[in-house]
């Protein structure tokens, strides 16, 4: 039987929206799920900017969701940014208000969430999301949500797939610019210390936060490698990585501790904030102590998470977004779509969620490092 | 609602109460930080105060891992509340903060090292001023008393009303530190009880106000035109965080002057100088903070401003501390 909802009859209406933060290739995984919808006779909708679109239509002068019908996505261009459009917090358990007192709260909205998608008579959910974002989604599945959720890292650390998509974008415009670092450091004849993303992943990086890294030993490495005929270096740190021991520049906390904070005059006060440029520049500032050479940090952050979706990224955006509608109409939901070689799975939630796709330290990729003389900060 | 025919065992949601404090209105004070904001400035020092509830923190750096413990790893804690990274560097918990928010108290206590706890606790009027009443010997000689903080401790108004009526009949003076971004009838039922009231004037275009807050200043600056006119008696001191590339130029610090200065109980305005202390508590609750680059003030801008203040208050020439 069809129903008659937005642009003309179709089997059912399902919906498609992306979590907090940018990846290249957002509008590959719309354009999957859209032809693959169409293919089955269903509606696909997109919510506008996280779950904005559905929480708050009255922002939206044109409404809160598009209906991404065939001749939206004949013209869609797949490089370009993300159709949907993005929120800095996806998270409707935790939605900021002002309250009709004038006051800010968080407040719990998952309900009036699936109040709306029903009321909008969608009946699945596609969530283009990454670590946080699963969570979310397995708890509004747990509370009667109809969730597939498709995997995006740039980081490539969600469990249970071997690839998100972002991964490889990122990946190549990383080493884009370390070419550029590497040429900079090779005319200053200094080290360059370049900080790139791996908060508890390295699958970018070099010195990462799966193996803890001694400076010591990097040092050595960049003594051996520093010669007059190539007398600069190049360490590729991911921000999330630690050190053996702390490095002598590690910031104290200061003696100023008078506080608007109660805590900030105790034992958390020891705490120091986790931000963008941290670990490069201890790296770098430790590594100058320990050698007679010149290191300046470099941090590539934001710079990575945009651009033009690589061939591969598209791909499997794509991939993944039909993948996504395959998973619904075979009744699959609380899963994730994965790419486990050679085939695509639909993987239950629980084994995508806390965990983390590390590289293994006894691995042959780590043993492949080692024998290109790269290395990782610490022998192993 | 509390129990309003009882006051002192009225309870409120406390998060800290800290003795010895200086900074916070005249002489040697004790501070009680309560639970709960209705602002969200984005350079907050004090994250585990905006909730209003008790929530959980968890400190990395207590944890001893899952070998040694892994006590949350198991009933009764929440499953998938708290899990270990396989080929990570430590075998240390990592929280799923989307699945461990109904942790509470009991549960917290459970962590032998002390790695889980709860940011505030529920306490009684009677409590607190059992507590507070310990440096009275201070207070006398200094001329200190009790200072309710935050948070916006207007938004517990039963309860603040009656814990600094409660010091009032104790002898203690009192002062609060507010932002009053709250209906009038919380001020008017809490300020009848203060000596001295410490405020906030964060930003005085109402636009960039919101901007970095979450809400517009009007209603506040309504509150303070209308508090200060209300109580006459009680003495107000101005405050500015003071962020360098937000509010910390002159523009700013003369509109609040310009706001401030008709009023003879505005006493003073003092300069808080943006810090980066314990701003890794952020961590310790899963938040991510995010003002990441700004800098203090240097020593020459906060002099600078500072100067402009003592001008308006008739200082020039004199020292002063300007701010904490």
């Amino acid at each position: 039987m069809s129903i008659e909802i937005g642009h003309g009859s179709f089997l059912r209406r399902i919906a498609i929206h992306t979590g907090a933060g940018f990846v290249p290739g957002m509008n590959a995984v719309v354009m999957g799920a859209a032809l693959a919808a169409g293919k089955l006779g269903w509606e696909l909708v997109g919510i506008r900017d996280g779950f904005d679109g559905l929480l708050h239509p009255e922002r939206y002068p044109a409404g809160g969701l598009i209906t991404l019908n065939p001749q939206l996505i004949e013209n869609l261009d797949p490089a370009a940014a993300g159709l949907l459009g993005q929120s800095p917090r996806v998270d409707p358990f935790h939605v900021r208000q002002i309250d009709e007192d004038e006051m800010v709260e968080e407040v719990d909205m998952s309900d009036h969430v699936l109040d709306r998608l029903r009321a909008e008579g969608i009946d699945g959910l596609i969530s283009i999301v990454g670590g946080q974002g699963l969570s979310i989604l397995y708890k509004l599945h747990r509370k009667g949500l109809n969730s597939v959720c498709v995997p995006r890292s740039i980081e490539n650390d969600i469990a249970a797939t071997m690839v998100s998509f972002g991964f490889n974008t990122a990946l190549s415009v990383t080493i884009e610019m370390l070419d550029k670092a590497r040429q900079a450091a090779q005319s200053a004849r200094k080290i360059a210390v370049v900080e790139v993303l791996g908060e508890q992943a390295g699958w970018n990086a070099v010195l990462i936060p799966e193996v803890p890294c001694d400076l010591r030993t990097v040092a050595a490495r960049l003594k051996d490698k520093i010669t007059p005929g190539r007398p600069y270096g190049l360490v590729v740190v991911a921000e999330g990585a630690t050190l053996v021991e702390s490095s002598p520049t590690q910031a104290q906390p200061s003696s100023l501790k008078a506080s608007l904070s109660p805590l900030a005059t105790g034992d958390a006060s020891d705490h120091v904030i986790k931000r963008s440029g941290q670990a490069a520049e201890t790296v770098a500032r430790g590594l100058q102590l320990l050698i007679a050479e010149e290191t300046f940090p470099l941090v590539l952050g934001p710079w990575v998470r945009g651009g033009v979706p690589t061939a591969v990224d598209r791909q499997l955006g794509l991939c993944y977004g039909a993948g996504a509608v395959r998973a619904m109409k075979a009744g699959k939901y609380g899963v994730m779509v994965a790419f486990q070689p050679p085939d695509i799975k639909f993987v239950p939630l629980t084994e995508a969620i806390n965990k983390v796709r590390t590289v293994p330290a006894d691995s042959e990729f780590i043993q492949i490092a080692r024998s290109l003389g790269i290395c990782l900060g610490r022998e192993l | 609602m509390n129990q309003p025919d009882n006051p002192s065992a009225l309870t409120g949601t406390v998060l800290n109460i800290q003795r010895y404090c200086s900074h916070d209105g005249p002489g040697i004070r004790t501070t009680v930080f309560l639970k709960g904001c209705s602002l969200r400035c984005k350079w907050c020092g004090n994250p585990e105060s905006i909730a209003r509830r008790p929530e959980l923190s968890y400190d990395s750096k207590k944890c001893t891992g899952k070998k040694e413990c892994g006590v949350c790893l198991k009933s009764p804690f929440p499953e998938g509340a708290f899990y270990v990274v396989e080929g990570g560097a430590d075998d240390k918990v990592t929280v799923n903060w989307h699945l461990a928010m109904d942790c509470d108290e009991a549960l917290a206590s459970l962590c032998p090292t002390g790695a889980l706890e709860i940011f505030g606790k529920s306490m009684t009027v009677d409590e607190v001023l059992d507590e507070v009443e310990k440096d009275s010997s201070f207070y006398r000689n200094s001329g200190g008393g009790m200072t309710l903080s935050g948070g916006e401790c207007l938004l517990q108004p039963d309860f603040s009303a009656a814990l600094l009526a409660g010091a009032h009949e104790r002898g203690f003076n009192t002062a609060i530190e507010t932002a009053c971004n709250v209906p009038w009838r919380f001020v008017e039922q809490v300020l009848p009880h203060v000596d001295t009231v410490l405020h906030d004037h964060k930003l005085t275009i109402p636009e960039r106000h919101k901007k970095w807050t979450g809400v517009s200043n009007e209603r506040i600056l309504a509150n303070f035109k209308k508090a200060y006119e209300t109580f006459p008696n009680a003495d107000f001191i101005a405050r500015t965080p003071l962020i360098p590339g937000i509010n910390a130029d002159e523009e700013h610090i003369r509109s609040v002057l310009a706001f401030i200065r008709p009023y003879k109980n505005v006493i003073d305005y003092e300069l808080l100088p943006y810090h980066r202390f314990g701003l890794g508590k952020y961590e310790l609750l899963g938040e991510v903070y995010e003002l990441d680059d700004y800098k203090t003030p240097s020593d020459d801008l906060v002099k600078h401003l500072q100067a402009i203040i003592d001008e308006a208050f008739g200082r020039s020439g004199q020292e002063s501390e300007g701010g904490e």
